[in-house]
């Protein structure tokens, strides 16, 4: 339609640049334009008034006269556009065809990898070799030049677009390119197209046209979006898998999600749909068992007549560590809470609680020391004996017990060791205990202020917040609303106290509720390395006296929020990659940070990664320090097999081992291709939009050729295309001259 | 004929052992005068982290006239609760309130207790019901000391109702070894602690009970919810720790044990 009036493609405007070919000056035709018009207003003016018209009438007729003089005028400067167009058979044009295994599926009965040979040999393929040298490429998870566009098996599981794009860039530096057209159903599983591929193609001006294969949607299926778990866990805890999805077609009605590690179902969770298209997220909780990897699948399981049942699952490693945590508790006097939490501790295997109890002003009684010289001075005052902690518990003790450099070092214990502090209330803690006035203001979660009359032996209720109600760790049921309605109606706490003014980023996630009003009663937030936290009171253990004995609230509570201050704690050597599941692609980044016996940085050791997988043979690599992190040292590994794979990262300074640290990951083949199936129109639309290329559904590729001519990428001239003679100007002239006549006739001048 | 002839003897015999323990137990100066008008504390009422809770309880054949002479829940009290506390709040950092707190079995109250005190257990007859909470209360956290009970007889009627709390567990010899004995004082040397019947202490057992028993059942862990001073007397230890008669050595000792047990329970 658009070409109907304006005889050329909107690109050709787009693109080109306006000029008038007369030769005469631009701005004669500016004052030609005005004279015109003032001749016009005296001319219709004395008209009007001998006429006895209103002003009204006698502007319209003014406007519709002075714009048909202003077309002629603009008409005789013979206007022009100019644009640059590639030179026939003197340029390249290269064709991108996906052969990844997604172009296999069936959409509406044709295959897409036949949808595009179809596109190619209806006529576009011809009009191509018209204008351009033509040369295919296949890309699927790597680049490869192709004699033609048949012959493509789509047996690769894997579509590295934006590797294949970045490549032809690089490729073809000495090649007059003029375009890229990229045959595709946009499903990459290397993450999309990255900034730098997109500025490679911007450097070289290739414009990128894009021709979208697939349905952009289907009526029915069922799709895992992302599935969330923790990369490490204690032994034996309760862990919350986050599973987040997609259907259309199915709201309303009801599957199963079954968390699996291979033949073993770890927990199940009946779902119901939320509306189509929405994305919906559900949390599975289940014990992550002994010691090992944990190789977690989520699997939504499939419903009657869905298109792509292979989306359906998904996989994530979860490392239970070998380790249990040394607490530390410090209770500055005999309390019932010491006794409970203590209880409740000793009943979780995998976390060791040593506890000191100032029974009198001289005495501390210490309790599963490892041995008779441990905290045999009190509490620790070297950053060797308190870093040996991976968490602290503070009772109720008041501030001046600590000397100033066990303060600072219970500081650095959070920031720099990465440890987690309990600060529980009670008569001499937060403000009683003059807090406030301490170290400890820094790290506390809660500004306590000076006031002293904060702690009460009375009665609270608690209550979880929005926050709470999605914290894992304060999960007494699995259900999120039968959850909270417990919480609600555990037994009152003994005492409570208000425990000041919440911080900036720190999250309340629970609050206490009494005849004092409501105040915040567990407080978290993040400090540093590690992370610290209040729970106002010392008068949980009534949840444990006053409820039946087969009630675990108690128990639960507290060992759920210890291995929250624990889980995280990180030894001298961290390791890490960027995930846990790798999908068709071998390049697996490795990264340690290092740190000394006091966990200060260190930038000159050595770390080696020794890599065992599939194959069998442990092979090694040799990590190198990340100049701009010190203390980060880096690598890659390539993990060429699919299977899971054990890293273990070694640390050594001046010949003598520092610490180790193991990961876990898995490489996986031919499984993000069955994921994101539709049809990526987004993806394909940005990337020629950026490119200064064009989305193209198959069926409309006929002006494709002429548009790619339209290019200064490879070797091109300047043409000017005529505007004078557009249809659209002669029916703006015939329509002006209409409109005055009928105007005329209607108020009986004609 | 020969029940009749038995009923006699036995009523002699009863008689006989009655004139020689009215003997011993009546001294010609008995300096130690029970009083029930203990005045209240200022603070009695402050809300403090621990109470000393005295258990009440049923006596044994309560209807029984002879039976119903001794024992009950509130022997020794209130004065050698209050003086006990007193010293438990010299010696440790303990936050004690002033005044006991008497606690039964019949309602939840208990539970808000976890360290009580029961004495003359011999005496003690336990309704299904309160052994029922009793083995709640225990298993739960709570911690029970007895005291103040002796001999056979006496040890006999007050496991038959223990036994019905615990059919399952073992009453065992405490060991010195056990950290009860440690916990803030070490008492790896323990006596026999009189009552003031023994006055003027020349002998400090009643009954049969010649030896002191040092006992307990343990829950699954290890960790002691009964404790059981058998043939000793700790309550009038407490109770007369300020009497110039009564000997000294046997009041500092009750205190500590009484001060560990406390120290024992809130810590594990």
């Amino acid at each position: 339609m658009f070409e109907l009036f304006f005889q050329h493609p909107l690109s050709v405007f787009q693109k080109g640049t306006f000029v008038f070919q007369s030769g005469w000056p631009g701005w004669l035709l500016g004052l030609l334009v005005l004279a015109g018009m003032g001749f016009l207003a005296w001319f219709v003016w004395r008209k009007t008034r001998l006429a006895g018209w209103t002003a009204l009438r006698g502007a319209a007729l003014w406007l519709l006269q002075s714009s048909l003089v202003g077309v002629l005028l603009l008409m005789l400067w013979q206007p022009g556009i100019s644009v640059a167009t590639l030179k026939k058979q003197q340029n390249v044009v290269a064709v991108l065809l996906d052969d990844s295994k997604s172009m296999g599926l069936t959409d509406g009965g044709s295959v897409r990898r036949e949808e595009m040979v179809k596109t190619l040999d209806g006529g576009l393929l011809t009009e191509l070799k018209k204008r351009f040298q033509v040369r295919f490429y296949k890309v699927s998870d790597h680049l490869e030049r192709s004699e033609s566009h048949q012959g493509l098996k789509g047996e690769k599981t894997a579509s590295r677009l934006a590797d294949g794009l970045k490549q032809i860039a690089a490729e073809t530096g000495s090649l007059p390119i003029g375009g890229v057209i990229l045959m595709t159903d946009g499903a990459d599983t290397s993450g999309g197209i990255d900034r730098d591929t997109v500025n490679a193609l911007k450097g070289r001006q290739l414009p990128v046209h894009t021709v979208g294969y697939g349905r952009e949607q289907y009526d029915r299926d069922i799709a895992l979006v992302d599935v969330q778990a923790p990369v490490r866990a204690l032994a034996d805890s309760r862990l919350g898998v986050q599973v987040i999805l997609r259907q259309r077609g199915y709201a309303g009605q009801r599957t199963k999600l079954v968390l699996k590690d291979g033949d073993k179902a770890l927990a199940s969770k009946d779902v119901t749909f939320a509306a189509d298209g929405s994305a919906q997220t559900e949390t599975v909780l289940f014990n992550a068992g002994a010691a090992g990897v944990r190789t977690v699948q989520a699997q939504l399981l499939p419903l009657a007549n869905e298109e792509n049942a292979g989306n359906n699952q998904m996989t994530r490693l979860v490392q239970v560590e070998d380790r249990k945590p040394r607490v530390l508790y410090i209770e500055g006097e005999p309390r019932w809470e010491f006794k409970f939490i203590r209880r409740a501790l000793e009943d979780d295997k995998n976390v060791q609680i040593v506890t000191m109890l100032r029974t009198t002003q001289n005495k501390i009684y210490r309790q599963n020391v490892q041995n008779p010289k441990e905290l045999e001075a009190g509490f620790p005052a070297t950053a060797e004996e308190m870093f040996a902690y991976e968490g602290i518990i503070i009772g109720t003790v008041e501030a001046s017990y600590f000397t100033a450099t066990q303060q600072a070092l219970l500081k650095a214990f959070v920031d720099r060791r990465g440890g987690g502090v309990l600060f529980l209330g009670g008569r001499a803690s937060l403000a009683e205990g003059g807090y406030g006035a301490s170290e400890f203001r820094d790290i506390l979660p809660v500004s306590v202020g000076d006031r002293r009359t904060t702690f009460y032996r009375d009665k609270a209720n608690v209550e979880l917040t929005a926050n709470g109600r999605d914290n894992l760790s304060l999960r007494l049921e699995e259900d999120p609303s039968r959850n909270a309605e417990r919480w609600k109606k555990l037994p009152f706490l003994a005492d409570f106290q208000n425990p000041g003014t919440v911080k900036p980023g720190a999250v309340v996630h629970v609050e206490s509720v009494s005849a004092q009003g409501r105040a915040p009663l567990l407080v978290t937030q993040n400090y540093g390395r590690g992370r610290t936290a209040v729970l106002a009171t010392g008068g949980t253990w009534r949840w444990q006296m006053s409820q039946p004995i087969e009630d675990k609230s108690h128990e639960m509570f507290w060992q759920q929020l210890t291995r929250w201050l624990v889980a995280a704690t990180p030894g001298t050597v961290q390791a890490s990659t960027t995930q846990t599941v790798f999908t068709d692609d071998p390049r697996i980044p490795l990264r340690a940070e290092v740190r000394g016996k006091q966990y200060e940085l260190q930038p000159d050791g050595q770390v080696e990664a020794r890599v065992s997988g599939p194959a069998g043979a442990a092979q090694t690599v040799m990590l190198t320090p990340d100049p701009v992190h010190p203390g980060v040292y880096t690598g890659e590994y390539a993990a060429e097999q699919a299977g899971s794979y054990l890293v273990e990262m070694i640390a050594s300074h001046n010949g003598e081992r520092t610490g180790v640290d193991t990961i876990a990951f898995r490489r996986e083949d031919g499984v993000a291709e069955s994921f994101h199936t539709e049809q990526n129109r987004e993806l394909l639309e940005r990337l020629a939009s950026e490119t200064g290329g064009k989305y193209w559904k198959p069926d409309s590729t006929q002006k494709l050729p002429e548009e790619i001519a339209l290019s200064e990428g490879g070797i091109s001239t300047r043409e000017i295309k005529d505007l004078w003679h557009l249809p659209i100007l002669f029916l703006l002239i015939a329509a002006l001259r209409c409109g005055e006549w009928l105007l005329r006739r209607r108020w009986g001048a004609v | 004929m020969r029940k009749r002839k038995f009923l006699v003897a036995a009523t002699l015999l009863l008689a006989l052992v009655g004139v020689a323990f009215a003997q011993r137990r009546m001294p010609r100066f008995f300096p130690f005068q029970e009083g029930d008008d203990q005045p209240m504390p200022a603070d009695a009422n402050d809300k403090t982290e621990f109470a000393f809770a005295r258990l009440k309880y049923p006596n044994w054949r309560s209807n029984d006239r002879m039976w119903s002479m001794r024992g009950a829940w509130s022997i020794d009290y209130p004065k050698a609760d209050r003086q006990f506390v007193q010293g438990v709040r010299r010696l440790t950092r303990l936050n004690v309130r002033s005044v006991e707190q008497v606690v039964d079995l019949e309602s939840d109250d208990i539970m808000n207790f976890p360290w009580a005190y029961v004495v003359e257990p011999g005496h003690w007859d336990l309704t299904d019901g309160q052994v029922k909470k009793l083995r709640e209360y225990l298993l739960k956290g709570g911690f029970l000391m007895t005291d103040d009970f002796h001999g056979s007889m006496e040890w006999d009627i007050f496991m038959l109702s223990l036994q019905k709390v615990f059919p399952d567990r073992p009453v065992v010899d405490l060991p010195n070894t056990d950290p009860i004995f440690h916990v803030l004082y070490d008492l790896d040397d323990k006596f026999q602690i009189p009552g003031i019947v023994n006055y003027p202490f020349d002998q400090t057992y009643e009954y049969d009970g010649v030896n002191a028993n040092w006992r307990g059942i343990y829950d699954d862990n290890g960790r002691l919810m009964v404790a059981i001073c058998h043939n000793m007397d700790i309550a009038d230890a407490w109770e007369w720790a300020d009497s110039p008669h009564y000997p000294e050595k046997y009041a500092s000792l009750a205190y500590r044990i009484g001060i560990n047990y406390i120290m024992y329970a809130m810590s594990h």
